[in-house]
């Protein structure tokens, strides 16, 4: 069994590093939302961990690309890793999202278009861990596997799109300005800087989670072929 | 309730929700990597216990 590498050692430093300062500058630098107070903070964790999920999708997709390319097991192992952990992440946005939204939508949830194709996306994704599950045969699985990720990832553009191109209250931050969205705020340099920082710190934490999964899942696979040998 | 919270002067007191979003965010998180251990832990096990019976096969 291969040892934990030192470069895997460090990011792991690292990445816990930046996320506690991610958490300082969210809760003690970036200044209090004049309009909707204390609950604006969740903005800088709601859209990172988005980011990620989204990020997650798209690496899911490359690695099915690859794989289709190439036959390689690694680059399964890759893209059910990156959808695990994005359908974690993604979960958590539409969570914390929810409770941004009570307070300032007056709603815990509504079917407004980015939360219901988010919800979609979730979905979508939830089903392929599911389906994964259900194929014994790894050569048939990891197939359907990399065309599943890339056909789901249609739908991932489609949640980052929807709320600059339909009517929704849902609001753009970064590059926005809907008038019918409810809860935007114009951002100080600060509330700029936490942002950008966050999303750095979660991108980090993404690759040292994926690193992580993809040892996991190495290990698995490692663990099925000496069982099928077992069994043979 | 919009509404009101644009007619007031200071920010609304939504430090409740704030907490539960950061508790929800951080405690999912937190879930998951202990998931990650246990399963990473589980899968050395059965590694190890394939090797050895292998081992005792030849």
């Amino acid at each position: 069994m291969i040892p934990k590498p030192r470069l895997l050692i460090g990011l792991d430093f690292v990445t816990a590093f930046l996320f506690v300062v991610a958490v300082v500058m969210v809760f003690f630098y970036a200044p209090l939302e004049a309009v909707m107070g204390q609950v604006q903070r969740v903005f800088y964790f709601h859209v990172s961990t988005a980011w990620v999920g989204m990020l997650g999708f798209l690496v899911a997709a490359i690695a099915g690309i690859v794989y289709l390319t190439k036959g390689e097991e690694k680059w399964d192992i890759v893209g059910v890793a990156a959808i695990e952990i994005s359908l974690v992440f993604f979960f958590v946005a539409i969570i914390s999202g929810s409770i941004w939204a009570r307070p300032i939508w007056n709603t815990w949830w509504t079917w407004d278009p980015r939360l219901t194709t988010a919800a979609i996306v979730e979905l979508i994704y939830a089903a392929y861990m599911m389906l994964r599950q259900g194929i014994e045969d790894p050569d048939r699985r990891a197939r359907f596997g990399a065309v599943y990720a890339i056909l789901g990832f249609l739908s991932v553009p489609l949640t980052f799109i929807s709320i600059r191109l339909l009517r929704t209250i849902h609001p753009v931050v970064v590059g926005g300005g809907n008038p019918t969205a409810a809860g935007g705020f114009d951002m100080s340099s600060k509330m700029l800087q936490t942002f950008f920082f966050s999303l750095f710190a979660f991108s980090v934490l993404f690759i040292d989670l994926l690193w992580h999964r993809i040892r996991l899942g190495t290990l698995a696979h490692k663990v099925e072929q000496l069982r099928m040998k077992d069994i043979d | 309730m919009l509404f009101f919270i644009y007619l007031q002067q200071a920010p609304a007191e939504t430090t409740k929700y704030m907490i539960a979003g950061y508790a929800v965010i951080f405690m999912i998180i937190f879930l998951y990597l202990v998931s990650m251990y246990i399963r990473f832990r589980n899968m050395k096990r059965a590694y190890k216990m394939f090797m050895d019976l292998d081992t005792d096969t030849e």
